[in-house]
Formats: C-alpha cells, structure tokens, sequence
C-alpha cells in the first residue's frame, strides 16, 4: 500500500511530466511547426466548430436567462428593479459565461479528445503515424490546440452576446420591471471593453488548459477501452479543477484591486 | 507424413493416446531404455521438420515394480538442462500411464539450454540488427541481450512463443521503444541515437502492417492508404491516386476505396493496412501477427501477396540498382504461415535468439526448442508455463 507522501510524489511527478507535455505542445504551435499540418488543424477548426459551436451556446444562453431572472427579481425585492442591468453584466460577464464555457469545454471538447486520441492510442493508430514518419504530438496535439486557439476566441465573444440577449429577453421581456432603455443604461455602464478582455482571457486560459489536459491523457491514455474510460473520467476531474481555479484566479487577478463600479459617483 | 519425436518430460504436456495404450515390453531387462517416436499428421508436408531431435532420454520405465534409472546419455548431456523424468506406470487393470515429472528451471542458466545462439549465414547484409539488446518494463525483462538480424532480400520471420518479445522488437527497430542496453541498427545506423528529425526520416524506409491493420477510423480506406503519400510528397492529387488505386488493386480493395475501417472485415483491414504500409516503396516491410483473427485460407492468400509482392519489389529494386533490397519480416507463431512464406527464420524465446538461420535449415535443425515450435509439438523444452 503506497503511503500518502509517495501519493503526492507520483502526483506531483504527474503534473511535472504533464506540464512538460503541454509545453512541447504550446511550442510547436508558438514555433509554428504546426503548420506544417495547417489542413489538420482547420480539419479541428471545422470539428470545433460543427460540434461544439451550438451546444456551448445553448448552455450559455440558458445561463444568460438565469442571470436575468435572478437579477431582476433581486433588485425588485430590494426595490431598485432598474438596476437588474448591474447583475446580468457581471453574472454574464466576468463569472458565469467563462464558467458555462469551461464546463461545456470540459465536458465535450476535452472529453472528446481524450475519448478520441485514447481509441487511437489503444488500436495502434498513434504508432502507425509515428512509423509513416510522423511527428504524432505535432500532427495530433499541436493541430488541436491551434484550431481551438483559432475558433474559440470567436465562439466565446459570440456565446457572450448569447448570454447578454438571454439576460435582456428575461429582465426586459419576461419579467419586464424595466425599460429596455433603462436596463441597457445600466448594464453596459458596469462594464467596459477590457472586461470583455480580461473575460475572453479567463476563457481562453481554460480552453487551453482543457485542450492540453485532454491531449495529455489522450495521448498517454494505455490498458484498453478501460483504459480509455478512466483517462476520460480523469481528465474531467482535472479540467473541473482547472476551470474552477482559473475562474477564481482572474477574478481576483483583474477584478479584485479594482471592482470598476460606478457606485456613488 | 512429418514424425514428431516423443519425449517424455521436459514440462510438456503429455496428451497422446499412444502414450497410454499397453505396450508390449520391448526387453526382458528391467532398464529401458527407448528411443521413443510417434507420428502426428500435419496438414502439411514439412522437409523433415521434426527429425528426431532427441537421443536417448533418462526415462525409468515401471511396470508394476521399481525399476532401476539409467543414466542419461542425451544431446544435452553437456548442457544444463532442467532435470527431467518421465514414468510409465502400470495402473490399475495393468494398463501403463505416462506420469511426467518436470522440474522448473532452476536458475539463468537453465532458461537459456537451448539457446545455442546459432545464426546460420545468408551472405547477406542484415537490414535490421540487435546487438545485445536489452529492455525490461518494470521487474519484467523483455529481450536479454538479444543478438538478432533481419537479412536484406528475404522475407524473414520472428517466431517464438507468445509474450516472448517479438512485438516490442518491432517497437525497437521504429524507435517507438528503446532498448535499456545495447543497440538496434537499421541499414547501420543506430537507432537510439537518433534525434527526433533523422529518426523520423528513418521510419519512412519502414511499412509496418499492425496486427489490426491500425487504420484511421476517421478516412475511408482511399485516404488512409493517399495519407503517407500526401503528407510526405509534393505529387498532384492524380498522381497520389494512381497510385494508391494501384497498391489498392494489389492487395484486392480496390472496389472498396469507399469504405470506412469500420466497415471492413478484419481481413479486409490487414490488406488495406498492408496497402498503406507499401504506398511509400519502403525498403523495411514489418508484419505484426498478419495471421491473427484471419481464416485459413485467407492466411494462406494474405502468405501468397505478402510473397508476391516481395518478389515484385526485388525485381524493381534490383531493376533500380536500390542500395538495399526490399526486406520483409513477419512476426506470428503461425507454422504454417512460415512454411509458406519464410525465407529466413529466427526462433526467439524468453528475449534471446534459440538459433536463426535459413528457413530450410531451420526446419532441420537438431535443437529440441527448435525442432518442438517449428513443429507445433506438445512435447519437448516449451511447456504451458
């Protein structure tokens, strides 16, 4: 029976040697190798985009919607139902979208990855690149991380304006305390462009992470279709993690010293 | 009709009838001493595949009394051999039982009494080389200083029993493993020491067939085999194509082209892996277990391409003047997939070479381990354990 201080060792070896994983990954693509095998890798563009696009803003959209009607029935039992707008910017904004996107980023990108990249391990299809002469990591890692690098800046951006019409629909049309003129003035007065900055970079952070987790195990996954499984079941832990860290992370990072509420002038 | 030796003993285990059918006692003298022979059909006809290969064998015969033991005065005699004993016993109604008694090795030594390392020259250079390659995963050694080689212009084949090294072997020589000791050359050059680029540029003299056919699930069988072609060359998609049309065509797919890996049969997936692996004409041809989950006959068939084609690249090759020549090697524990098809056999048992050598003199070969795999005999050196 290992001791719990081995346990940690073998953790921490873990993360040393995934890190060192992630880091020839991140390489290849900042040296550009990548390129190499730019048909693959908008193959992932069109793979991401076909079938992640739509379920990440269905999930954000019903956020968006949950945003709105806690919002709005907050600030009307507090009697200020004009300031519904404070709630949705911030919920949509800086913590419940990136949170959503990380979810829904773990839960079918990163799952599918690993579920996709162990099959191959296990049949074979890894060393049969690697023996036609292929660099397996660039053609199967690298080209992945590029295509999310690629398309998930817009799908995030895009999932935002999701969450932000779901949250206007139920303050404004659902519940209906306040003008749509008057909530727009409020929600776009607590938030500014490099909100959506810091928010698009919360976000990327996680999908990056999520990726390379996902290729990691993947890539590593071994002892057959069981193998796979518990690669898969792993990597979700991890990614949960990762998200949950990261969300706390930038929201002290870039909102923490300086809130940017236009409270009492 | 090939005869296999009879031998008690030695851990095989002892399931012929003839064993235990009442035999007339050959001598008045109590000590006998036989030189024991069955016969088995085999569905083929081997060049005297299993010559006896035992002298006499320490057997103490009872036949209702205790017999005196004779010394032994065996091939092996000089080498040590796990001390072996086989008795007949009369039971019951007086009908004699076959009791085998074998001791496990007892150390190193005795693990590696048949292997005498004998490599039988072919006057060709070697292809593929180990030299005393050594690899363990975890407490569990793999190959111990595995001296083997894989001759140019022949079609080769690694035999031995299962779990025995034979695929981590091809893992070595594509650098997908590296050995803990010693050293795996291809065409001379080592391949541990290789840096990522040149062992990439190395593997493409490599066509590895895996034992599934290892196609990408996500192309239909037309792009699986273009894939190496496209990725690899700057030759227009017309061209890629007729090639792989033609490849496609050797191997009997070519009215499949359309077809997803999932959708083929497990002979179907071995013949299009094959196709992929020959696409780029490379010189080092590896065949993981072809023979696995296929039907006889489609063993015999996929024996017959492996065969022809071989014969169809040596004659371009040597048409080209190509520094080396085509060397295919096949890794299986068929026997009749190597009677068929090899040219050179290597015979490798608990990560070291029992003997190697041309396939004829192979088949007669006077090693016991040989002589008992080659025939696919129940007794002699290799037991269940």
């Amino acid at each position: 029976m290992s001791s719990p201080l081995s346990g940690a060792k073998d953790a921490l070896a873990g993360f040393g040697e995934m890190g060192r994983f992630s880091g020839r990954v991140v390489g290849q693509v900042l040296t550009l190798r990548v390129l190499r095998f730019l048909g693959e890798a908008l193959r992932q563009c069109g793979v991401l985009i076909v079938s992640s696009t739509v379920v990440i803003w269905g999930l954000v959209f019903v956020i968006g919607l949950q945003c709105g009607l806690e919002g709005a029935y907050f600030t009307r039992s507090i009697g200020s139902p004009a300031y519904a707008g404070v709630f949705a910017a911030w919920c949509d904004l800086r913590e419940l979208v990136p949170y959503a996107f990380g979810y829904m980023m773990a839960a079918k990108v990163g799952t599918g990855i690993v579920a996709e990249l162990g099959s191959m391990r296990i049949s074979d299809e890894i060393d049969a690149l690697e023996v036609m002469g292929f660099d397996s990591v660039l053609f199967l890692c690298a080209t992945r991380l590029l295509a999310a690098w690629l398309v998930l800046p817009f799908m995030y951006v895009a999932s935002i304006g999701a969450g932000f019409f779901a949250s206007y629909l139920a303050v404004v049309e659902q519940v209906g305390d306040v003008s749509s003129g008057g909530y727009l003035l409020i929600f776009w007065m607590f938030q500014n462009p490099p909100d959506l900055l810091y928010s698009l970079i919360k976000a990327m952070a996680m999908a990056t992470l999520i990726v390379l987790v996902g290729c990691y195990y993947g890539y590593h996954a071994g002892g057959g279709p069981v193998g796979v499984g518990t690669a898969t079941a792993k990597s979700m832990v991890v990614n949960l993690i990762i998200v949950h860290i990261i969300g706390m992370l930038g929201t002290q990072l870039f909102w923490g010293a300086n809130p940017r509420a236009p409270i009492g002038g | 009709m090939p005869r296999i030796p009879r031998v008690p003993g030695f851990g095989g285990r002892d399931d012929s009838h003839a064993d235990r059918t009442p035999q007339p006692d050959p001598t008045p003298d109590p000590v006998v001493r036989q030189d024991t022979e069955t016969e088995l059909d085999l569905p083929d006809d081997p060049p005297a595949a299993a010559a006896p290969a035992y002298g006499d064998v320490r057997e103490t015969v009872e036949l209702g009394r205790e017999r005196e033991e004779e010394p032994a005065t065996h091939q092996w005699a000089e080498a040590p051999a796990p001390a072996v004993a086989a008795a007949t016993t009369a039971g019951g109604a007086g009908a004699p039982h076959t009791r085998v008694v074998s001791e496990p090795p007892t150390g190193e030594e005795d693990e590696y009494a048949w292997h005498t390392g004998v490599r039988h020259p072919t006057g060709k250079p070697d292809a593929v080389e180990f030299v005393e390659t050594h690899k363990a995963f975890g407490r569990n050694r793999i190959l111990r200083g595995l001296n083997m080689g894989l001759p140019e212009g022949m079609i080769s084949m690694i035999l031995g029993p299962s779990g025995t090294g034979k695929s981590v072997c091809i893992k070595h020589m594509v650098g997908l493993l590296y050995p803990d000791e010693g050293d795996v050359l291809v065409h001379g050059d080592s391949v541990p020491g290789m840096a990522l680029e040149p062992l990439l540029d190395m593997r493409k003299k490599f066509g590895v067939l895996f034992q599934d056919g290892a196609l990408f699930g996500s192309m239909n069988i037309r792009d699986n085999v273009a894939f190496p072609l496209r990725q690899h060359t700057d030759k227009a998609d017309s061209e890629v194509l007729e090639i792989v049309d033609r490849r496609m065509d050797e191997v009997g797919l070519g009215h499949s082209w359309d077809k997803f890996p999932n959708e083929l049969s497990g002979g179907m997936r071995k013949r299009a892996g094959f196709a992929r692996a020959l696409v780029l004409d490379p010189s080092i041809v590896l065949f993981d277990e072809p023979d696995s989950g296929l039907d006889p006959v489609r063993t015999a068939l996929l024996g017959e391409l492996i065969m022809e084609i071989h014969a169809e690249m040596m004659g371009e090759a040597e048409q080209r003047g190509q520094a080396h020549l085509p060397a295919f090697s096949l890794i299986t524990h068929d026997i009749m997939t190597a009677r068929r098809v090899a040219q050179y056999i290597s015979v490798l048992w608990k990560g070291r070479i029992v003997e190697a050598g041309p396939a004829e003199q192979l088949f007669n070969s006077d090693n016991a381990f040989v002589n008992q795999f080659l025939a696919g005999a129940s007794r002699g050196p290799l037991g269940m354990n």
